[in-house]
């Protein structure tokens, strides 16, 4: 009953956050959201090579990591976010702004829960591993989006009541992307290709995912 | 401490550096409590460089760096003394051009300002320490480092001038060419505006609390200004360079530890060099 319950809490929470309708939901409510949608996800996610056997770690291993991709970035984002509000004289509604980023990604939790069947079906119509790379790819791109547009509904309030919200949403954007890019390249592998067995970071994972990027840039531009 | 905290959260938030405390040209900024601040940033932001060092693996010997954790206390101390030894070059000359031009600002005030601007300036750089050492942390490349501590720098140095040049505004007051046309405006009746144009006075008033970034219109003192604007970018040309004289605060993998290094080449050189390695050129 308890459970039933909880499970009632939650998804009435995840309506609020895609709604963003105004209904001021505490941090902690917020971040078991991630917790439980992100390893929802995950876990589908890393079901590529199967999910019995051995590969059932791989299935642990990305619940785990999917949710820590988006708590730890926010974690490393959060100090210049809050230093930046102060300066451009916002610190008064930093809790405001702190739970309109919060909510964000807990609606991309949610969306990405809600697009995991569609993933499974993928993986039960193709092996082809890059083919999966790329779907998920997609499904992130997607809820991405949509994250977007709940931030954007958060800070529209925000930037009525001061304009300056409209820069400090722009500096959050880039500095959570710039550090997500490279922690998601760092806590590979989310799929799990076929042959390898499982692991929760590649023996090789220490690299940068700009200078990858750069590589593969140079490699299409100059062979 | 404690007071250091809160002096420090006034001059970020701008509650130091209000217009109407400023209108009488003084800038109440305790400089020995907030040297403190500054000295802790500073050696923070040290310790998040040096840490790049500490988490590089040798790809050769399999080992850390041999004298990684020198390079720690090495970054922490040279860190806050690279602020320093900046603006101590570059001060006297402010203050000299600042009375030719015949500012009000005495050399207290002067230095005030500028002990806010570097504490503006390391909390930005700190708040960034995280990042940094999440980057040592997972990868290898000496190049991309350099590049993302010398973006981190920047993104503070302009924050810092920001804050200098917005300050310096709301000190200095009304400049007189500005203060007559305000009087002009008063005494001359306002043409009837367009009825479909947005009126002036719907505009809402001003936020009580702006932050120390906001621009106050209507103050300005030409010359002063321009003394100033001439400033700040000597502070950013000395500053940088001055960080590759005081080098090295990373540790170039595959070069022993010292303190400093020999005197050659410069800043903006070693910038490009950086890219090129970085996109292969």
């Amino acid at each position: 009953m308890a459970v039933a319950t909880a499970l009632h809490r939650l998804g009435m929470d995840a309506d609020h956050v895609l709604r963003a309708d105004g209904t001021s939901l505490r941090l902690r409510r917020l971040l078991l959201m991630i917790a439980c949608f992100g390893m929802v996800y995950g876990s589908v996610m890393g079901s590529f090579a199967g999910v019995t056997g051995e590969r059932f770690l791989q299935v642990t291993y990305s619940a785990i990591k999917a949710p820590m991709l988006l708590v730890v970035t926010f974690a490393l984002s959060v100090p210049s976010f809050y230093v930046i509000n102060t300066l451009l004289g916002l610190r008064d509604d930093f809790a405001e702004a702190l739970r309109a980023v919060v909510a964000a990604q807990a609606g991309l939790t949610v969306i990405l829960g809600s697009l995991a069947p569609l993933t499974a079906w993928w993986y039960a119509c193709t092996g082809d591993y890059q083919a999966a790379i790329v779907f998920n790819a997609l499904m992130f791109a997607v809820a991405s989006v949509g994250a977007q547009s709940i931030l954007r509904a958060h800070y529209r309030r925000l930037i009525a009541r001061r304009p300056a919200h409209r820069w400090t949403l722009v500096g959050w954007l880039v500095i959570y992307a710039f550090v997500g890019v490279q922690m998601a390249w760092l806590l590979r592998p989310f799929i799990g290709a076929p042959g390898a067995s499982p692991q929760f970071l590649r023996a090789d994972a220490i690299g940068n995912a700009y200078i990858e990027l750069l590589r593969i840039l140079r490699l299409a531009l100059f062979g | 401490m404690k007071q250091t905290i809160r002096q420090l959260d006034a001059i970020l938030r701008g509650d130091a550096t209000r217009p109407e405390l400023l209108k009488e040209g003084q800038l109440g900024i305790p400089i020995a409590s907030v040297a403190g601040a500054l000295v802790a940033l500073g050696a923070f932001y040290g310790l998040c460089m040096g840490a790049f060092g500490v988490f590089r693996i040798d790809p050769e010997s399999g080992r850390q760096a041999h004298d990684a954790y020198m390079q720690l206390l090495a970054s922490a101390i040279k860190t806050p003394l690279l602020f320093f030894l900046t603006l101590l070059i570059t001060f006297p000359s402010l203050y000299v051009f600042n009375a030719l031009v015949g500012s009000r600002l005495s050399m207290v005030s002067v230095l005030r300002l500028l002990v806010a601007s570097l504490a503006v300036m390391l909390a930005v750089l700190a708040s960034f320490g995280p990042i940094v050492v999440f980057f040592s942390v997972s990868t290898d490349s000496y190049p991309f480092m350099k590049l993302l501590n010398v973006a981190a720098g920047t993104l503070a140095g302009l924050f810092g001038l920001a804050f200098l040049l917005r300050t310096l505004q709301r000190l200095l007051g009304p400049d007189p060419v500005v203060r007559q046309r305000a009087r002009q405006d008063v005494a001359e009746p306002t043409p009837p505006t367009d009825a479909n144009a947005p009126s002036v006075d719907d505009t809402p008033a001003a936020p009580v609390n702006s932050g120390p970034l906001e621009r106050v219109e209507g103050l300005s003192s030409r010359k002063a200004r321009r003394v100033f604007e001439i400033w700040t970018l000597v502070f950013g040309l000395v500053g940088a360079q001055m960080s590759w004289v005081m080098r090295p605060f990373l540790g170039s993998p595959g070069m022993p530890f010292t303190w400093f290094r020999d005197r050659q080449s410069n800043f903006f050189l070693e910038v490009l060099k950086a890219l090129q390695n970085l996109l292969g050129a």
